[in-house]
C-alpha cells in the first residue's frame, strides 16, 4: 500500500494518508482533485470496483466528508478516498460515468444529506423517503427526537426517568456513588 | 395497478410491495411488452428505520440491538462487523481471547448455514416447488434451536459484543450440534432430488438471469453471484478474519452464471458450512476466557478514526464503514450491503428481456434483502 | 346482513323450555364456549355459526411488512404448521381476511398497508406483531416509523415481543379465534363506523396523500 500512496502524492500533490490495515489505506485529498484521482486509479492502477460511496457530516467544521471506497480485485486491497466539501450549498462531481452503481449512492446521499451531484441521473428523485418536507434527515442538525415528538404520536406511559435525579431524589445525594 | 399506454403498447405493472414472490417489503416497477419485461425500476424505503441515524444517538453498547436488525436472516454478521470495527479503532482487538475468536467463527458460520438453507428453499418456492421450502425451513429451524441454546434468541442473538462473546458454550453443545448437522446432512440428498433433479427447476433456472462476466468487478458484485461466474472471490479467503485463515476450505465456484449455477453454489456452500462447523468444533479450545476485560461501557470513548471492515455474509461482501470522533457515540456508520448493488443496479440491468414469470426466481437468486439497501 | 349477536328476545309462543328443538347437540365447543343451554333466537344461532366458520378459516394475506415475517415462515411450514389451525396464506388481499402487520411500519409502508387493508373483504382482522407496533419499540425515536398502529388501523390482537416466537404467534391466533367466536373481534366494523377519525389520523402522518376516498 505504501507504493500507491507515494505515487498518488507525486502525481496529485499533498495528500493526507494513513495505512489502517495491511490491505486498507486512507487518502485525504482536496475535492477538485478527487474525481481525477478516482479516474486514474480505475484506469491505470486496477482499482476498478467502487465498493461504496458515503458521506459524513462534520457540522463543527462546517464540512461534509465524502468517502469513495475503491477495491482492487486482484490484490484485494481497499483504498479509501476522502474529500471534504463545504457544508453551505454542498456539491460534488459525479462518478456515475465511471461506475453505474454510483447513481444509486449519489441519489441516496442527495436525499439523506442534501449534497448534490450535478450531472448524475436521478438527482432529486426520492429513493427512500416519501413526501419528506424537513431538512435532509441524516444531517447532524436534524433532531429525530424532536421530529418524533412533533409529528409521530406515541402511546401514553413512556416517561423518561433520569437515573441520577431519580436516585438523588429518593436516596439523597449520597445515593449515587459514582462521580 | 396497471396502466395501459396506447402508444407503446406497454403495460406497467408493480411487482410488490404486496406480492408473495417478492423478497421482502420492496417493489419493482416494471413495464411489459407481451410477457417480456422491457425495463424496471427498484423502489425501496418501505423498511427504512434510520438505523444509521439512531446509532449516532446511542452509546456504543446500545448500538448492538440495532445492528442485528439490519439483516433478519443473518444478524450475526452485522454484530461481528460492528464489534470488529470498533475493536480495531479502539485497539481492543489485540485483547480478544482465542476462544472468543473460535466461538465467533462458529456463530458466523452457523448463521451462514441457516441463511443458505432458507434461500435454497426460496429458490424452489419461487418456482412453485412446494415441498422443498417446507423441508429447508424446517432444517433451518434446527440451526435456530442451536442458536437459541447458545445465545438465548432464535432470530436476533445480540451475542457477539466488543472484546468477545456474551457467554460461553453450554455443556455438551458440540455433541448436539453434531447431531443437528447429521440430521441436515441426511436430508440433503432428498433435497437435491426435489430441487436439482426436478425438470421444472432445471428448465426454468438454466440459462435464465445470466450476469455477464464484464460486470463482475466494475459493479462490485460479490458472494454467490460472482462465484457462479467461475470467479473465486470470497472474503473469507481474500482477507481472512477471525479464524478462517486456519480452517481448511476451498472457494466454491460454478460455471454458467445463471440461476441454476447460483443455486448450485448455495447448495455446495451448505455442505461447506457443515464441514467448517465440524472443523471449528473439533479445534475449539476447551478452556479459557470468552471475553476480554472491558472498560465501563457507559463511559467508554473511542479515539478519532475511520475504518472499513468486511465479512462474507451469505449474500456477499458485507461491509461497515465506521467513523468515530472521540466521543461516547458513533459519528457515522455506513452499512454496505451486497444487496445495494444486486438489488438496485444489477437487477435493473438484468430486467430488460426477462420473462415476467422469471422475475421472482431472479430476485431470489440475487438474494435481494431490502433492509440492507435502505437501512 | 346483521352479524352482531342480538340479544335473544323472549319466545313468543315458542317451543316449551323442556324440548329445545333448536339447541345444539354436544357441549359449547361447537358454537363457542359462552353457549348457554337455552334456545337462542335463530339470528343469534346463525351469527354464532358464521363466527365459528370464520374463526376456523383464517386466510392470511402474504405481505411481509416487516422483520416479523421471518417467523411466519417456520409457522407456515412443516414444524409449526399453521394450516392445522385452518390458517392459510393467500397471495392477494381480495382472498384474505387476516392482515398480519409484522413489525414496525415505515410511513411509506403504512400507506401500502392501508391500501391493502381496504381492498380486503369484510369481515377482516388485523394481527400486529412486535413491540414496535404497540409503542414504537426500539424505533421509538426514529423519524420514519410510526409508534402506535391502532391510531391508523383497527388492531384486533397484539402479539408482543421482538420478535415474537412462532409459539407466541400460535397463541395470538388462538386468541383471535376465541374473540371471533365470541363476536368480539369487530375492528373492521369499528373502522367503518369511525372512518373519518382514522382517515384524519392517516392524513396527518402520510404527507403525500394520494389514496382514493371511499364512501362506504
Amino acid at each position: 500500500m505504501k507504493e500507491i500512496l507515494k505515487e498518488i502524492e507525486e502525481r496529485f500533490g499533498p495528500i493526507w494518508e494513513r495505512v489502517q490495515r495491511p490491505k486498507l489505506a486512507q487518502v485525504g485529498i482536496e475535492p477538485a482533485k478527487a474525481v481525477p484521482l478516482l479516474t486514474w486509479l480505475k484506469e491505470h492502477r486496477g482499482y476498478v470496483t467502487l465498493v461504496h460511496l458515503s458521506a459524513v457530516d462534520w457540522i463543527e467544521q462546517g464540512e461534509f466528508q465524502l468517502t469513495w471506497l475503491l477495491g482492487n480485485p486482484e490484490t484485494e486491497e481497499r483504498l479509501m478516498i476522502c474529500s471534504r466539501i463545504d457544508r453551505e450549498n454542498p456539491a460534488a462531481e459525479t462518478v456515475s460515468g465511471l461506475w453505474p452503481q454510483a447513481v444509486t449512492y449519489e441519489q441516496e446521499i442527495n436525499e439523506m444529506f442534501g449534497v448534490s451531484f450535478p450531472g448524475s441521473p436521478r438527482q432529486g428523485v426520492p429513493f427512500i423517503l416519501e413526501g419528506w418536507k424537513d431538512i435532509p434527515p441524516m444531517r447532524r442538525d436534524f433532531d429525530t427526537v424532536a421530529f418524533v415528538e412533533k409529528h409521530i404520536p406515541g402511546r401514553e406511559g413512556r416517561k423518561h426517568i433520569d437515573t441520577r435525579t431519580y436516585i438523588g431524589e429518593k436516596f439523597g445525594e449520597k445515593g449515587y456513588l459514582h462521580d | 395497478m396497471t396502466e395501459t399506454r396506447e402508444r407503446s403498447k406497454e403495460v406497467q405493472i408493480w411487482f410488490g410491495p404486496q406480492h408473495p414472490g417478492i423478497t421482502g417489503n420492496m417493489s419493482v416497477q416494471t413495464w411489459l411488452d407481451g410477457d417480456t419485461l422491457t425495463r424496471g425500476i427498484t423502489h425501496v424505503g418501505y423498511l427504512h428505520r434510520a438505523f444509521e441515524k439512531l446509532m449516532e444517538r446511542r452509546l456504543y453498547i446500545q448500538s448492538f440491538p440495532i445492528v442485528c436488525r439490519i439483516c433478519v436472516p443473518e444478524p450475526d454478521t452485522n454484530e461481528w462487523l460492528l464489534a470488529s470495527a470498533l475493536e480495531e479503532l479502539s485497539g481492543l482487538d489485540r485483547e480478544v481471547p482465542e476462544k472468543a475468536r473460535w466461538i465467533r467463527t462458529l456463530v458466523l458460520e452457523m448463521s451462514r448455514l441457516g441463511a443458505m438453507l432458507m434461500v435454497l428453499g426460496g429458490h424452489a418456492g419461487s418456482m412453485g416447488l412446494g415441498p422443498a421450502p417446507q423441508w429447508m425451513i424446517a432444517l433451518r429451524d434446527l440451526v435456530l434451536d442451536r442458536f437459541e441454546e447458545l445465545t438465548g434468541g432464535r432470530v436476533y442473538h445480540m451475542y457477539i459484543v466488543y472484546g468477545g462473546v456474551r457467554r460461553d458454550l453450554p455443556e455438551g453443545f458440540a455433541e448436539r450440534m453434531e447431531q443437528t448437522l447429521k440430521t441436515i446432512e441426511s436430508k440433503l440428498p432428498l433435497i437435491d432430488d426435489v430441487i436439482f433433479g426436478s425438470a421444472v427447476f432445471r428448465k426454468r433456472a438454466m440459462g435464465v438471469g445470466v450476469v455477464p462476466r464484464e460486470w463482475a468487478f466494475e459493479m462490485g458484485i460479490s458472494g454467490p453471484v460472482i462465484r457462479a461466474m467461475g470467479i473465486p472471490k470470497d472474503v473469507r479467503k481474500d482477507e481472512p478474519y477471525e479464524k478462517y485463515a486456519e480452517l481448511d476450505f476451498d472457494v466454491v465456484t460454478e460455471e454458467g452464471s445463471d440461476i441454476f449455477a447460483r443455486a448450485m453454489v448455495r447448495r455446495r456452500e451448505i455442505q461447506q458450512s457443515i464441514d467448517l462447523i465440524r472443523q471449528i468444533l473439533a479445534r475449539m479450545p476447551k478452556e479459557g476466557p470468552y471475553c476480554a476485560e472491558l472498560p465501563n461501557m457507559l463511559e467508554w470513548t473511542i479515539p478519532v478514526g475511520q475504518t472499513y471492515v468486511r465479512a462474507e455474509s451469505s449474500r456477499g461482501e458485507m461491509g461497515y464503514y465506521v467513523v468515530t470522533d472521540g466521543s461516547k457515540k458513533l459519528r457515522r456508520v455506513h452499512v454496505r450491503g451486497p444487496s445495494y448493488v444486486h438489488g438496485v443496479s444489477l437487477l435493473e440491468r438484468l430486467i430488460p428481456g426477462t420473462n415476467i414469470a422469471d422475475l421472482a426466481p431472479l430476485m431470489v437468486s440475487l438474494q435481494v434483502c431490502p433492509p440492507e439497501i435502505e437501512r | 346482513m346483521d352479524d352482531k349477536i342480538v340479544k335473544p328476545e323472549p319466545p313468543l309462543g315458542g317451543p316449551p323450555q323442556g324440548s329445545r328443538p333448536h339447541a345444539p347437540v354436544g357441549d359449547g365447543c361447537f358454537l363457542g364456549e359462552e353457549m348457554k343451554p337455552q334456545a337462542p333466537s335463530y339470528k343469534e344461532a346463525l351469527a354464532r355459526i358464521k363466527n365459528w366458520f370464520r374463526a376456523n378459516s383464517l386466510w392470511v394475506m402474504a405481505y411481509g411488512t416487516g422483520c416479523g415475517a421471518i417467523e411466519l415462515r417456520p409457522l407456515a411450514t412443516a414444524r409449526f404448521d399453521m394450516e392445522r389451525l385452518g390458517i392459510a396464506m393467500r397471495p392477494t388481499p381480495r382472498q384474505s381476511n387476516v392482515l398480519i402487520v409484522s413489525g414496525y411500519l415505515a410511513v411509506k409502508s403504512l400507506k401500502r398497508v392501508i391500501r391493502s387493508y381496504e381492498q380486503m373483504p369484510s369481515p377482516k382482522w388485523i394481527v400486529a406483531l412486535g413491540s414496535c407496533t404497540i409503542n414504537g419499540g426500539m424505533y421509538w425515536d426514529s423519524y420514519n416509523t410510526i409508534n402506535r398502529l391502532d391510531l391508523y388501523l383497527p388492531v384486533d390482537v397484539y402479539i408482543n415481543g421482538c420478535m415474537p416466537r412462532p409459539e407466541a404467534l400460535v397463541a395470538g391466533f388462538q386468541e383471535l379465534m376465541r374473540r371471533i367466536k365470541k363476536g368480539e373481534a369487530d375492528g373492521w366494523r369499528h373502522y367503518m363506523e369511525n372512518l373519518d377519525w382514522y382517515k384524519e389520523n392517516q392524513k396527518k402522518i402520510i404527507t403525500d396523500w394520494d389514496l382514493p376516498e371511499y364512501n362506504w
